[in-house]
């Protein structure tokens, strides 16, 4: 790769540019800038966009009664029921328990400032989620 | 480059580099007054790698891998160019108490003293980073400069500048729990050779390099690997659905170029030590496999172009799984041979 093929496609690093090794005129290997490349952008965006819909669909399910806050929680910070039970320090079997609605409804204070602790949100917000979609 | 100061006032040249090991490796180098770039760090310390694992999943997808385990590069450095390491990981028994405090009381301490600390995290609390790459990776190393008001002034190499990071994400980050858990990793130098042995740490590290890549005895890691995912992906469309073979196609390219590679999955990055080498020994060889390596970089790049074409299904007709396992499969071939002959040389090499 050249230093005038470092691809400078698409801005999406939020301003931050990332390093990209390439060839400069006398053959010798620089590092260059490079602001994203549009296959990247594609992959990369076909995981993001993934994560985004699975999120969206746990938020209607919560909102139906069908799964507890705590599920749309976990996901939104990307994490699984195994990470979860080891961050706030309990069983992985009971942190699925408490993915039902009618179980997490009847949690001990205690045991939500645990899991409130884990994923970094307030009491409140642990037992809602937000009325309308939006990014993570 | 941007000038900054360290917890002891000497000035830290921030360099920005491709990847986070290397880039951490060789800054700590580098504030000892040892001159040494992020590319000669990657390959002293062997980092280039394959590996297709199938049976570890990560967020219901193979790991593929283009560079070696995380945590060996940075031991391997400072094995083979000398020097004197602390590192220091928590675990968690009963009788440990608060982990969490020690952990950071400990980095504050070191800082006091006059260190530069690297550290390794969780990528998803850095809140630093653009949202799209934040997610559950428990290898992420930065180094930690000086402390500030209430946090700390990190030089994050993927970044090409230096950035405040709360006390309360740092933390978070240190001791995230969840698979290849940090536990608060952190390593700083001691004392490093003032005259490191280059030439006979490269040639160490070439060796190292070919065995790890021709010689192994999985079918997953090494040019095996790489001929074993270009078989899974050729098949991949009439054993999957559509969709699912799709997803697997982008998790590989993601693999390759977006976790801060240098692009082509480290093989320029590998290219730029194969050419420092080569006027280290003053050799024509070493010259002639930088090139190669160079030239089979643009054909991982002309895979990951042929892959976006399939996942966005674009051209449906042209572009299939087949060209991009094809693509796969040349350059597997051209890298045994390269790696045959860099075998070769390495070993007729005088230290």
């Amino acid at each position: 790769m050249k230093v005038n093929e470092v691809p400078q496609d698409i801005t999406y690093y939020e301003g931050e540019k990332r390093a990209c090794y390439a060839l400069n005129d006398e053959g010798k290997y620089v590092v260059v800038k490079s602001t994203g490349w549009e296959a990247e952008d594609i992959a990369n965006g076909l995981a993001v966009t993934e994560l985004a819909a699975h999120l969206e669909e746990t938020r209607k399910a919560v909102l139906e009664g069908k799964k507890s806050p705590l599920c749309y929680h976990m996901e939104r910070r990307q994490m699984n029921a195994d990470i979860l039970g080891k961050s706030a320090g309990i069983a992985v079997f009971r942190v699925k328990r408490h993915f039902r609605p009618e179980n997490f409804s009847k949690l001990k204070a205690s045991v939500l400032e645990r899991y409130a602790q884990a994923l970094a949100v307030s009491l409140v917000e642990l037992k809602t989620v937000p009325p309308s979609s939006q990014g993570r | 480059m941007a000038q900054e100061l360290t917890s002891a006032g000497k000035p830290f040249s921030h360099l920005h580099s491709a990847h986070c090991e290397s880039g951490v490796t060789a800054a700590l180098f580098r504030d000892k007054g040892i001159n040494i770039s992020e590319a000669m760090a990657f390959g002293i310390g062997s980092g280039i790698f394959f590996g297709h694992l199938p049976f570890i999943k990560w967020v219901g997808l193979p790991i593929t891998t283009y560079r070696s385990r995380p945590g060996t590069l940075f031991s391997k450095v400072a094995k083979r160019l000398g020097g004197e390491f602390i590192t220091k990981k928590y675990h968690r028994f009963w009788w440990s108490g608060d982990i969490t405090k020690q952990g950071m009381d400990d980095l504050r301490r070191l800082l006091r003293e006059g260190n530069i600390v690297g550290l390794t995290t969780n990528i998803y609390w850095l809140s630093y980073f653009p949202d799209r790459f934040r997610f559950q990776f428990n290898g992420h190393n930065i180094i930690v400069l000086r402390e500030i008001e209430n946090g700390f002034r990190v030089a994050d190499p993927v970044l090409d500048h230096p950035v405040d990071c709360l006390a309360e994400d740092l933390e978070r980050a240190r001791f995230a729990r969840g698979p290849l858990e940090p536990k608060g990793y952190m390593y700083y130098a001691k004392s490093v050779r003032p005259d490191p042995d280059f030439r006979s740490a490269c040639i160490t590290a070439m060796k190292d390099s070919c065995n790890m890549m021709l010689r192994t005895p999985f079918p997953y890691v090494g040019l095996r690997g790489i001929r074993y995912l270009a078989k899974v992906t050729i098949k991949s469309p009439d054993i999957l659905e559509a969709h699912e073979a799709r997803r697997r196609l982008a998790n590989i390219v993601r693999m390759q170029e977006e976790v801060g590679t240098g692009g082509a999955g480290f093989r320029f990055m590998y290219a730029a030590f194969l050419q420092e080498t080569a006027d280290l020994f003053g050799s024509s060889e070493l010259a002639d496999l930088s090139r190669e390596m160079t030239a089979i970089g643009d054909i991982w790049r002309e895979f990951a172009v042929v892959s976006a074409r399939i996942i966005k299904q674009r051209g449906q007709t042209e572009e299939t799984f087949a060209k991009a396992g094809g693509l796969m499969l040349i350059c597997a071939g051209r890298e045994e041979q390269l790696f045959r002959d860099l075998d070769k040389v390495a070993r007729n090499l005088k230290s």
